[in-house]
C-alpha cells in the first residue's frame, strides 16, 4: 500500500520524499532554532501558489506576522498580492504584547475556529502552523490543557483534509524529537532538520524520518538556502549508478597523452590528476580545455586557486588562447575564492551554470582548494552527488588534486574521490643527480588498457611535452628514486 | 469606568462559568460602573479575529489602562479582581 502524496513543488524535497507530502495529513517538522523549519514551512506554501495555484494559511504562534511578511519578499515571494488575491491567509496566534493570566480551565476552540475559517475561506490545501511549541510557551503553566488542546487542533485539520505542515522546536540535534514531547500526538509523519556546527563548519541536513504507511529516501540528505529558490535539497540517498557509459572518446589535448589512455578520456568520465604543487596540473587543465576547440564543444573551468587573468596569462604562457575561446563562446571561466559559500551552494551554483552553458567539458582546479570549503564529511558527500550529477549530464570532467609532498605521496581529497574516477594521473616530481625532473603516469583507467610507463614530462613555452620512460629508475611513486642497473 | 469584553464560545461549559462569575463581580463590585460586551465567536468570528483570540473564554480589560486579558473560566475569584484591577475599595 502507498499513500496518496501531495506534490510540494521542491522538486529535490519531492525526489527524496517519493513524490511530497502526505496528501491530507499533517506532517510534523522538527527542528533546533536556525534550522530553517519556517522557511520550509513559508516554501511549501509559497510554492503551492506558485506552481499550482493552491492556496494556503500560515498560521504563526511565534514571529509577528509583519517580520514573516520582510522574511518573505527577501526570497523574492510576492506575498502582498498574493494576500490580496486571497490566495495567502494569516492567522495570527503570535503573542501579544498585552498580559495574559490565566484563571481556571480553558480550551483553544477560538482558535480552533479561526484556523477553520480560514481555511475554509481561501479553500486551502495547504496548511502550515509555525510553531506549535510556542503555544507552551505562550501559556507556560498550563501544559496539559495545551497537550489536550493540540490533540483536538490535530484532528481539526485532519478533519479539513488539508495537507500541513507543523513545525516544532527541538533542544539538540541528536536526542528527543520535540521540545514539549509534541511527536506523541503527531506521530504519523515527522521530517526532522539539522544544522550542525562540527570542525567550525555549519551543515544543514533534512531526514524524512517517517511517513507512515508509505515509503521515502532515509537517512539525512544535505540542503542549503539559496537566496533565489529557498531551500534546496542535495539528494544523496536516491543517488543511483544508472547513468549510460559512452564508448566515445574525447581528447585530453595532448596527442601522446590520448596514445597514452589509448585515444582519449571516454566521454562522461571523470578523471582526476593529482601532484604536487608546480608539478603542471593547470597545464593538463590547460590542454584539457583546448582539445575543445577540434570539435568546438563547450568547457566551463572552475578556478578555486587563481583569478581569471593569472590563468589567461599562464595559459599564453603555453601557447594557449584561453580568452579566443571565450570570446567564441566556447569557454566559460568561472574563479571564485572556495570559502565563500558552502559546498553545497557551490554545487548549486555549477548546476545553475551548467543548465544556461551546456558544457561538453568541465574542468576544477583545484578540488583540494574546494575541500577546504566544508567537512570531510561533507566534501565526500559533494563528490559522490557532483560526480554522479556530471555523468547523467554526459560532461567529460577534469579535477586536479595537491599532494602534500613533493615527490610520492597521495593526499586526504583523493582518497575520497579515487574510488569514484575513471581515469587517474599522476604527476609526480623525480629528483635524481642534483635534478628536479617531472614524471607523468597513468595510475589507473576504467575500461580501458592504458600505458603502464612512468614517462618524462616536461613543460616549456609550447606547453606539455611527454617523453620516454624512465628507463633503469625505481621508486618514483615512492618518493625515492633509486638507479638500478639493467642487464 | 470599566470597560470589558468577555469572548465565548456559545453554551460551552468554561464559557458559562466565566459569563455567570463575570456578570457577579461587576453586580457585586462596580455599582453598575462598567461597560460589558460579552461576544460569542460561533456568531462574530471577525472580532475574535480581530482581537487575536485563542483560548476560550478570554476576558480583555480594556479600561482602566493598560489592556490585559485573563483566559479560563474565572473561577478564582480573588485573582479575577486582581487582574480586573478592582480593589476592595469597591466593595
Amino acid at each position: 500500500m502507498n499513500l496518496q502524496k501531495l506534490e510540494t513543488g521542491n522538486a529535490s524535497f519531492d525526489h527524496i520524499s517519493h513524490g511530497g507530502l502526505p496528501l491530507g495529513r499533517t506532517t510534523l517538522v522538527a527542528g533546533s532554532s536556525g534550522s530553517a523549519k519556517t522557511l520550509f514551512a513559508a516554501q511549501f506554501l509559497a510554492l503551492g501558489i506558485q506552481l499550482f495555484n493552491q492556496s494556503g494559511v500560515f498560521v504563526t504562534f511565534e514571529e509577528q506576522v509583519d517580520d514573516i511578511r520582510k522574511h518573505l519578499r527577501s526570497f523574492q515571494w510576492d506575498i502582498d498580492t498574493w494576500e490580496n488575491e486571497g490566495k495567502w491567509v494569516f492567522v495570527d496566534a503570535a503573542p501579544k504584547e498585552e498580559i495574559i493570566i490565566a484563571v481556571g480551565d480553558f480550551d483553544l476552540s477560538a482558535f480552533r475556529i479561526r484556523l477553520e475559517r480560514a481555511v475554509m475561506k481561501c479553500r486551502a490545501q495547504r496548511v502550515v502552523i509555525d510553531s506549535i511549541g510556542s503555544i507552551f510557551t505562550q501559556f507556560h503553566e498550563e501544559t496539559h490543557a495545551i497537550r489536550r488542546e493540540l490533540i483536538q487542533v490535530a484532528l481539526t485539520l485532519s478533519r479539513l483534509g488539508a495537507t500541513s505542515i507543523i513545525t516544532a522546536e527541538r533542544l539538540e540535534e541528536y536526542g528527543n524529537i520535540t521540545r514539549f514531547g509534541v511527536e506523541e500526538f503527531l506521530t504519523d509523519n515527522v521530517v526532522i532538520l539539522r544544522n550542525v556546527l562540527h570542525n567550525e563548519k555549519r551543515r544543514r541536513t533534512i531526514e524524512i524520518l517517517k511517513f507512515r504507511g508509505s515509503d521515502h529516501e532515509k537517512g539525512e540528505n544535505p540542503f542549503t538556502i539559496n537566496p533565489d529558490k529557498a531551500i534546496v535539497i542535495i539528494p544523496l540517498s536516491a543517488m543511483n549508478l544508472k547513468h549510460v557509459s559512452s564508448n566515445e572518446r574525447v581528447t585530453s589535448g595532448i596527442p601522446v597523452l590520448d596514445e597514452m589512455i589509448d585515444g582519449g578520456f571516454y566521454k562522461g568520465s571523470i578523471n582526476l590528476v593529482s601532484g604536487a604543487i608546480g608539478a603542471g596540473k593547470t597545464l593538463l587543465v590547460a590542454n584539457f580545455i583546448n582539445g575543445i576547440r577540434e570539435k568546438k564543444e563547450r568547457c566551463l573551468l572552475m578556478a578555486f586557486e587563481e583569478s581569471t587573468e593569472q590563468l589567461y596569462r599562464n595559459a599564453s604562457g603555453w601557447g594557449i588562447d584561453f580568452k579566443q575561446l571565450e570570446d567564441e563562446g566556447l569557454l566559460k571561466v568561472i574563479s571564485v575564492y572556495p570559502e565563500i559559500s558552502s559546498l553545497e551552494d557551490h554545487f548549486i551554483n555549477i548546476q545553475e551554470v551548467v543548465k544556461t552553458f551546456k558544457p561538453h567539458r568541465i574542468a576544477i582546479d583545484s578540488l583540494s582548494a574546494l575541500s577546504r570549503a566544508s567537512s570531510d564529511k561533507g566534501f565526500r558527500e559533494f563528490i559522490i552527488a557532483f560526480t554522479s550529477y556530471l555523468k547523467h549530464q554526459e560532461i567529460t570532467a577534469l579535477f586536479t588534486s595537491n599532494t602534500p609532498l613533493l615527490a610520492g605521496g597521495t593526499s586526504d581529497t583523493e582518497g575520497n574521490i579515487s574510488p569514484i574516477t575513471d581515469t587517474i594521473i599522476l604527476l609526480r616530481y623525480v629528483e635524481m643527480s642534483g635534478e628536479m625532473q617531472r614524471s607523468i603516469a597513468v595510475l589507473k583507467m576504467r575500461g580501458s588498457k592504458h600505458d603502464s610507463a612512468i614517462r618524462k614530462f616536461t613543460i616549456s613555452g609550447e606547453g606539455a611535452h611527454i617523453g620516454k620512460h624512465f628507463e633503469g629508475i625505481s621508486g618514483i611513486l615512492t618518493g625515492n628514486p633509486m638507479l638500478i642497473k639493467l642487464e | 469606568m470599566h470597560v470589558f469584553q468577555l469572548f465565548i464560545n456559545g453554551h460551552s461549559l468554561n464559557s458559562i462559568e466565566a459569563v455567570d462569575t463575570l456578570l457577579k463581580i461587576c453586580r457585586e463590585n462596580l455599582n453598575g460602573n462598567y461597560q460589558l460586551e460579552i461576544i460569542d465567536i460561533q456568531k462574530d468570528p471577525d472580532k475574535a479575529e480581530e482581537a487575536g483570540i485563542i483560548a476560550i473564554p478570554t476576558l480583555i480589560r480594556m479600561e482602566p489602562a493598560p489592556v490585559n486579558r485573563i483566559i479560563g473560566a474565572l473561577n478564582v475569584r480573588s485573582r479575577v479582581l486582581a487582574g480586573l484591577g478592582i480593589s476592595s475599595m469597591h466593595k
